[in-house]
């Protein structure tokens, strides 16, 4: 059924009592209740739509007789509000009671649908190649501490006279000096084990090959040689980072044993037992003649198996 | 302005396409600016101000330059960069003039645009240029420099006349001499620059004159233009766009400098100095090798000592042994 | 569902596309296309004009401004002992962290200038007469508002121009009357020019600043829908029509190529003049001539005339005639009632604007031509 439109006549089924002056809505179900018709200056009676038998465009035809209709209530209009008068979210959607449209005029320069889509393409495309310049530049600008380069500098962490025998982990503690961009140079103090390593442990360690370090660019920066009776390895264990220390196994004996997660290695590094990925990580070493001994410092990334040094 | 198209002044008809159509070739003109300035070949120094002026007028300004800095001596800025820039613009400028001109003609002169009325134009506004802006440009400085030491005699009169101790205050007297020679010189460059664009504007309102009326009425006028401004193929217009700006952008993210280009004395970066390859097994094989030939030719000369009696061979003998016992030392680990 | 939208009738597509369903679905929700439509379906009377870009070529500045701060502040540090190494970090070893610096710099000079353009176009228009008085009060705080962002963020890379700048400019607002002395202090956090007076700088320009300027630029914008555009001052009827379009897609392609052409310049003096410091904030200027941003240099020029010494001199320019004008600038919907629009029937408007302006470069001139003077 059409809705009833607002100024069309009312009929009974009698004689033609009026027209529709007001539509009321259900504010919950979003639905015409009522209409209110206007009866030629005798005032306003409010009628529920089941009295309404059929709606044409200017007509509403209402099932009763027209004394049925004098005899409800008078309309009270303070008992209402308009639909601008409160915020019911899409309460007209569906409501088409105006007889007739509201139109305005669209502007000659707006009827060509392909101006339209020229510019706001157009805009689009010029829009985008503002943003695109910069995203490069903003990009590298926020990385730019994340792959800082490494320190590649030697570090004297003591002295060989600190070692009273072969094949134990020693550690050499030692304070590094740190320089973060502009902050002011702080110490830290870090840890490596020293081991002096008989034949026997250089023999399983090396297994007959030198050990290289590389820059970031391939370069060579360093050999550890097999026949060299020192080795250091970094403080931290592979796994997850901790400090590990040298302990008495009960079953493996004299052991490097990590406190965090019971990783187990030998004295030449290997893994014995525990979630360790990779085995210790050696570091370089030399020794002066004086027995002073020096280290680069380095850092790998815990628990991958492959070695990946980070700092 | 709804108002009778056929008196309309020149310096109307001429300000009415130059200055819509300086806008709109600048924004063209300013990408290529900003790439050529990345690409460090151009710079300006203090002329920043006046080099942008002389490009954003460059219809008529492009053929004038070499002259004025060939008459006076002017600088604009350094690099050939600027000589590109000028180069590209005039592309750019026939195209616009070319557009502002036929939506003028339309719209306010009632009048068909003739073909190529971008290029007619262009061509008339640089010749002009080429004439006229030299001679405004030595007018100016001319009218300037003495409107200058004038107004500087003038200020320097009136601070021994009213103020007898310490002359008029610093302050003032540049704000009397500013206003004086500000404005004299000022009011001739306006007034040369209105007589060059009514110039102008009487070249095209003959040509407009010569044009056939347009067929419109108002309304139409105005669709017309308004959609002239929409090309027949977007997506070619849209894509070639697009292309030219992503490898513009692309140049750009490659030679932008990844650091100032004017770094503070506290930050310049050292000259990177080329450190010698440490090479420790060959440097410790050659030392080795030193040692062996310097052990040989100790030997040697030991056998020259044995085999010639001579005490000089002996002394010889002692001091390289000497020398090579200090250099065998310095080579251990 | 369908009469709410004046798009006309079309065949329906049998098979609605993925973007078309999504677009379906909010629309049911949220009455998407009704609120597209109201929001850019906005005729302009006598059509889109450049001259009305610069309302939105300042929010691009504002926006690239806020995206270049974030950024800078990944490196800078707000303290005394940091501002200064953290700046020059960021100029010397950040990749390419001179020109979003440079950028940043730039953008704010850019400004200051579409500011004031803004100003002189609405200005010259008329259109803070009846009803757009609201919009002209607003507009007008947002002023104080760019101009109060460039006075704190000068201070933040803490060198000698920075420090002294500041110094001078507080000193001018402490000769305000009663409520100086106060002001003053509450900017510097204490007596003298400190690490107090850097962090709440910091806190003014990267988080009061900011949000004060959205929350007025959101009231600005919808006042301006309230009222709607004002249109051109002359014109017949007929003309005006025959030019009318809507605010999309016209005037929106107009800001993006007037954004576009501001952001090429600003890279532009980014790349002429990258951000130089001088040396480290020191409590003796030594060489340095305290100077403030070029946008204040009239000003400073003026205060050096012998009319602004002394007590109330200093009064005189530094209070007095600052207030005077912003008061005149506040009341003047109210006082010009005349609805003539037309700037060429408005002799006085024209040749109080010109004024102004030849005023401002005049003596901003004059300042410069100054500093020779100065040693």
């Amino acid at each position: 059924m059409l809705q009833p439109k607002l100024k069309s006549k009312v009929r009974c089924t009698d004689l033609d009592i009026g027209e529709v002056s007001k539509v009321v809505l259900d504010p919950l179900s979003h639905e015409i209740s009522h209409i209110v018709v206007s009866m030629n200056g005798n005032g306003e009676r409010q009628v529920a739509m089941g009295h309404v038998q059929a709606v044409t465009e200017d007509l509403v035809q209402l099932g009763a007789p027209s004394h049925d209709i004098l005899a409800l209530p008078p309309f009270k209009r303070e008992d209402y509000v308009t639909t601008h008068e409160v915020e019911i979210s899409h309460l007209e959607d569906n409501i088409h009671v105006t007889p007739g449209e509201v139109l305005v005029p669209l502007p000659d320069l707006e009827k060509n649908v392909k101006r339209r889509t020229f510019f706001m393409n157009f805009t689009h495309v010029i829009g985008f190649l503002i943003g695109l310049p910069i995203a490069f530049p903003i990009l590298r600008f926020l990385m730019k501490p994340m792959y800082a380069d490494f320190d590649n500098q030697w570090l004297n962490v003591g002295n060989v006279s600190q070692i009273k025998k072969e094949d134990v982990g020693v550690q050499f503690e030692y304070k590094k000096k740190v320089k973060e961009v502009y902050m002011p140079e702080y110490e830290v103090e870090k840890n490596v084990w020293v081991v002096r390593a008989t034949p026997e442990l250089l023999e399983k360690v090396y297994q007959g090959k030198d050990e290289e370090f590389r820059d970031a660019k391939g370069k060579v920066l360093w050999t550890n040689k097999k026949e060299i009776p020192y080795i250091a390895f970094s403080g931290k264990c592979p796994h997850l980072g901790c400090a590990y220390k040298w302990r008495n196994h009960k079953a493996l004996g004299p052991v490097f044993l990590c406190p965090c997660h019971l990783s187990i290695y030998s004295a030449g590094g290997n893994v014995l037992d525990g979630p360790a990925p990779r085995g210790l990580d050696a570091l370089p070493l030399r020794v002066s003649a004086g027995g002073e001994v020096e280290i680069i410092d380095m850092e790998f990334k815990a628990g991958t198996k492959a070695q990946v040094r980070i700092v | 302005m709804a108002e009778d198209h056929e008196s309309m002044s020149p310096t109307k008809i001429g300000f009415g396409i130059l200055w819509p159509a300086c806008w709109t070739a600048i924004v063209v003109k300013s990408v290529f600016a900003v790439l050529l300035l990345t690409m460090g070949l151009v710079h300006f120094e203090g002329t920043f101000g006046l080099a942008f002026v002389m490009l954003f007028f460059s219809p008529v300004t492009v053929f004038s330059i070499p002259l004025i800095m060939a008459m006076f001596g002017a600088h604009f800025g350094e690099g050939i960069g600027l000589e590109i820039l000028f180069w590209l613009s005039i592309p750019v400028d026939i195209w616009a003039l070319g557009l502002v001109a036929r939506t003028f003609f339309l719209e306010r002169l009632r009048k068909e645009p003739p073909d190529a009325l971008g290029l007619a134009i262009w061509w008339r506004s640089a010749l002009v240029g080429a004439f006229f802006l030299p001679v405004v440009w030595g007018m100016v400085s001319f009218v300037t420099d003495n409107a200058m030491t004038a107004s500087h005699s003038m200020a320097e009169m009136e601070s021994l006349r009213h103020i007898t101790d310490t002359g008029l205050p610093v302050a003032e007297r540049i704000s009397l001499e500013l206003t004086i020679w500000g404005s004299i010189s000022s009011a001739v460059l306006i007034a040369l620059s209105l007589i060059g664009i009514s110039i102008l504007g009487q070249i095209i309102r003959g040509m407009a004159i010569e044009s056939r009326p347009a067929s419109e009425n108002y309304q139409g006028l105005i669709t017309r233009w308004d959609l002239m401004r929409v090309p027949t193929d977007q997506g070619l217009l849209f894509t070639s766009l697009a292309g030219v700006g992503i490898v513009f952008s692309l140049m750009f993210w490659s030679i932008l400098p990844v650091t100032t280009p004017h770094p503070h004395e506290c930050c310049k970066k050292p000259d990177v100095q080329v450190e010698p390859v440490l090479k420790p097994v060959e440097s410790l094989s050659s030392s080795a090798q030193r040692v062996a030939t310097l052990a040989a030719q100790i030997e040697a000369m030991e056998q020259q000592k044995v085999s010639t009696k001579g005490q000089k061979a002996k002394a010889k003998g002692k001091t390289q042994g000497g020398a090579t016992a200090d250099s065998t030392a310095k080579t251990k680990p | 569902m369908d009469s709410k939208h004046s798009s006309p009738a079309t065949i329906p597509d049998h098979q609605p596309s993925t973007i078309e369903k999504l677009v379906a679905f909010l629309d049911e929700r949220v009455g998407l296309k009704e609120m597209q439509a109201k929001m850019l379906n906005e005729p302009i009377p006598g059509g889109s004009r450049w001259a009305y870009v610069f309302g939105s070529i300042l929010l691009f500045i504002f926006a690239m401004q806020a995206l270049t701060g974030t950024l800078l502040m990944f490196y800078y540090v707000p303290t005394t002992d940091h501002a200064y190494d953290s700046t020059q970090y960021i100029i010397h070893d950040v990749d390419y962290g001179w020109f979003l610096l440079g950028y940043h710099f730039w953008g704010s000079s850019a400004m200051v200038v579409c500011v004031v353009a803004h100003m002189s176009q609405v200005f010259l228009w008329g259109a803070y007469k009846k009803p757009r008085e609201l919009l002209w009060l607003v507009g007008l705080a947002l002023f104080g508002i760019v101009i109060t962002f460039g006075f704190t963020g000068y201070l933040l890379p803490w060198d000698q121009r920075a420090f002294w700048a500041t110094t001078v400019g507080v000193e001018i607002l402490d000769k305000t009357p009663v409520i100086g002395d106060f002001i003053a202090r509450f900017l510097k956090g204490g007596p003298t020019p400190g690490q107090m007076t850097l962090s709440r700088f910091f806190v003014l320009h990267v988080m009061i600043l900011p949000a004060a300027l959205m929350a007025l630029a959101g009231l600005h914008l919808f006042l301006f829908r309230v009222a709607a555009p004002a249109g051109p001052f002359s014109g017949t009827t007929e003309e005006i029509k025959a030019k009318t379009d809507y605010f999309f897609p016209r005037q929106i392609w107009k800001d993006m190529v007037g954004m576009a052409f501001v952001f090429a310049g600003i890279c532009a003096l980014a790349l002429w003049e990258p951000v130089v410091l001088l040396d480290q904030a020191a409590p003796d200027p030594g060489e340095y001539h305290p100077e403030p941003e070029w946008y204040f240099l009239f000003y400073f020029q003026l205060l050096r005339l012998k009319i602004f010494a002394g007590e109330f001199g200093q009064f005189l320019g530094a209070v007095a005639l600052p207030v005077a004008f912003m008061a005149l600038l506040v009341a003047l919907p109210f006082i010009d009632k005349d609805p003539e629009r037309n700037i060429f029937k408005r002799p006085i408007a024209l040749i109080s604007w010109i004024a102004i302006m030849v005023f401002i470069v005049l003596f901003t001139i004059a300042s410069v031509i100054n500093r020779e003077f100065l040693d």
